[in-house]
């Protein structure tokens, strides 16, 4: 095998062009795929971290009634968990309510959260330093739909819960910006024990988030939801984009491999000679073939050194600077970064290599085949058809 | 008594033409010793270039057999055959068939890699090879820089780097001009002198066969003569 490679370098590197150019072909369709997968894997691992930080923290405790893809049932999904089981969670009351930002109204949903809870990202800070008398806060992309800024008033209406409606000023004590959708969008931040005086909800909860000591035990009337399955939407998601992003290196990597089988079938269409020549010799036809598959996986060596001359200074800069998507996921229900920092793992570089270079050898045997199978003396005249 | 290195017993070779069989080689007895300077003569598809294959074990008899050096070549598997070609057969061709990404050195140190031999010793009988056939200065050449005697030089170091008992060397001389030819066949008559290799030519070539000693005439893949002849050059 040593020989093989021996040969199949010096044939390669005395092709001069020819090498370097299905090199270049396959080094691009190597690039890329580390690229997509490293973008799909940063914007994953972003993702995870944006949502535990923003929402997700160790898991849920839902109240039962509580579906939180259900709008109807915010109005009973809530109850009363026990002081004692509260330990390492910070609860969170929902209630639907209208905003009136100039004049307009606009149905939103209404969080008490408990201001100093350190679980969230939140920065709930703000509810407990403001002078106002009722502080909210709401997320940049909120603002900017209800054109509010900081400071802003706004009339709040609500339904307590004998369902008798009230309302109230509210003021914008803090806007933040999340990546994180589900804590922006139509709803306002409040404390909690201000909106359970509000509805008349005392210590009710409609679910609570956990941290990292919360170990969970079967609650009557309340269910876990794990940060796992509560990732499981934006796990299908990016499962879904890995899956369109094989069809597109799939498209790219048959080109590689196309060029590569092309330019087999060529050479030993050409070579006859040679071929005939090496056996001549005292090669085996066995070792010919070798030599030739060898040639061809040998294109997938060179297209990684290439590929790494021009990707790593490439791939490089975009891991540090990332790549702006202008929180343009937000808008679209799902958790992406102003910019997605690419994360290029061990195992998708080695994988990856793996992959073209099997997948160039694979091909380059096909055509090489037709070697074992070539009359010696046929190949010398160059009669092989 | 000399030791008989090809021994070929009713040979015959036939190839498939159409519905039928094309005869090349019909019932061939020849014997060939150590140490021979021997041409096949004859024209153009006597079954010269057919009978050099099968002594070559690039091919094998249809009938009767061939026994090259102790081999019988229709016994040969295609691993067997090729060390048997690796160890003890060097070819030369017509058009030289050099490889053409490789030097000259490495063009005549290719059989010796396939040997397994050291890089030490294959630089030194590289060298003495090169030196044999006065192409020392060109080692680094590639095969496309050289002209057509230099090529055909080159084929016949790496023919003999190897020192093997057999250089089948197939029309060496018809693309070279009558100087160069002559170069080229005394080179080989001096190796043949000097290491006592048997060549066996297959051959038209008037001049070629002014260096011989035994002709072999070949009409319609029968031998018609066999005569031990007095060469008109001598080394």
């Amino acid at each position: 095998m040593k020989l093989a490679f021996h040969l199949a370098y010096k044939n390669l590197m005395g092709a001069g062009l020819r090498t370097w150019l299905n090199a270049g072909v396959l080094s691009f369709a190597f690039v890329v795929i580390i690229f997509y997968n490293g973008l799909i894997d940063g914007w994953n691992e972003q993702a995870k971290i944006d949502g535990i930080n923003w929402d997700y923290g160790y898991g849920h405790l839902l109240n039962d009634a509580y579906d939180a893809y259900d709008p109807f049932s915010i109005e009973d999904g809530h109850g009363i968990l026990a002081k004692d089981k509260q330990e390492n969670l910070t609860p969170i009351l929902i209630q639907q309510g209208n905003i009136y930002p100039n004049g307009r109204m606009m149905a939103t949903r209404i969080k008490g959260i408990d201001p100093n809870q350190k679980i969230l990202r939140l920065p709930t800070e703000l509810l407990n330093s403001s002078k106002a008398q009722i502080p909210v806060i709401i997320g940049k992309r909120m603002a900017e739909s209800a054109k509010v800024k900081m400071g802003d008033e706004l009339l709040l209406r609500w339904r307590d819960k004998n369902g008798t409606y009230d309302a109230t000023t509210v003021t914008i004590a803090g806007i933040f910006d999340s990546t994180v959708p589900f804590v922006d969008g139509g709803q306002i931040w409040m404390s909690i024990d201000q909106l359970r005086e509000m509805t008349l909800l005392q210590n009710e909860t409609t679910y609570l988030v956990a941290n990292e000591n919360y170990e969970h035990v079967e609650t009557s009337g309340w269910n876990f939801e794990s940060q796992k399955y509560l990732m499981r939407e934006q796990t299908k998601l990016i499962n879904t984009k890995k899956i369109s992003g094989s069809i597109l290196y799939g498209v790219l990597m048959t080109l590689g491999l196309l060029a590569i089988f092309d330019t087999q079938v060529l050479s030993i269409f050409r070579r006859q000679k040679e071929i005939g020549t090496y056996i001549a010799l005292g090669m085996t036809r066995w070792q010919v073939v070798r030599m030739f598959t060898a040639e061809g996986g040998m294109y997938s060596v060179f297209a990684t050194i290439l590929g790494a001359i021009y990707g790593i200074p490439i791939l490089w800069y975009l891991a540090a600077k990332g790549i702006g998507f202008g929180g343009m996921g937000s808008d679209m229900g799902v958790i992406i970064s102003e910019r997605t920092y690419p994360v290029y793992g061990l195992g998708l570089i080695f994988g990856t290599i793996l992959v073209v270079v099997l997948s160039a050898t694979i091909v380059s045997f096909m055509p090489a085949r037709k070697i074992a199978r070539m009359n010696p003396i046929d190949a010398l005249k160059g009669k092989v058809q | 008594m000399s030791e008989k290195i090809i021994i070929t017993e009713n040979l015959v070779k036939r190839f498939p033409v159409g519905d039928g069989e094309f005869t090349a080689l019909n019932n061939i007895n020849l014997s060939f010793e150590k140490g021979e300077f021997s041409g096949i003569i004859g024209p153009s598809g006597s079954g010269k270039t057919t009978l050099l294959n099968i002594i070559g074990s690039l091919d094998s008899p249809t009938e009767g057999s061939a026994t090259v050096l102790g081999h019988r070549i229709s016994d040969l598997s295609h691993k067997e055959s090729a060390f048997l070609r690796n160890m003890h057969i060097g070819f030369i061709f017509q058009v030289y068939n050099l490889l053409p990404v490789y030097t000259v050195f490495e063009n005549v140190e290719f059989a010796l890699i396939l040997q397994k031999r050291s890089a030490t010793e294959r630089k030194k009988a590289v060298m003495q090879a090169l030196e044999w056939v006065g192409l020392e200065n060109m080692a680094d050449k590639k095969p496309s820089k050289l002209s057509g005697g230099e090529g055909q030089r080159v084929a016949i170091a790496r023919a003999m780097v190897k020192r093997p008992e057999l250089v089948l060397a197939d029309e060496p001389t018809a693309n070279l001009d009558a100087k160069n030819a002559h170069a080229i066949l005394k080179t080989m008559k001096t190796l043949n002198k000097e290491l006592n290799t048997t060549f066996l030519f297959s051959t038209h070539d008037e001049k070629v066969m002014d260096y011989l000693n035994r002709l072999v005439r070949l009409e319609d893949g029968e031998v018609d003569k066999d005569d031990i002849v007095q060469p008109k050059y001598m080394v």
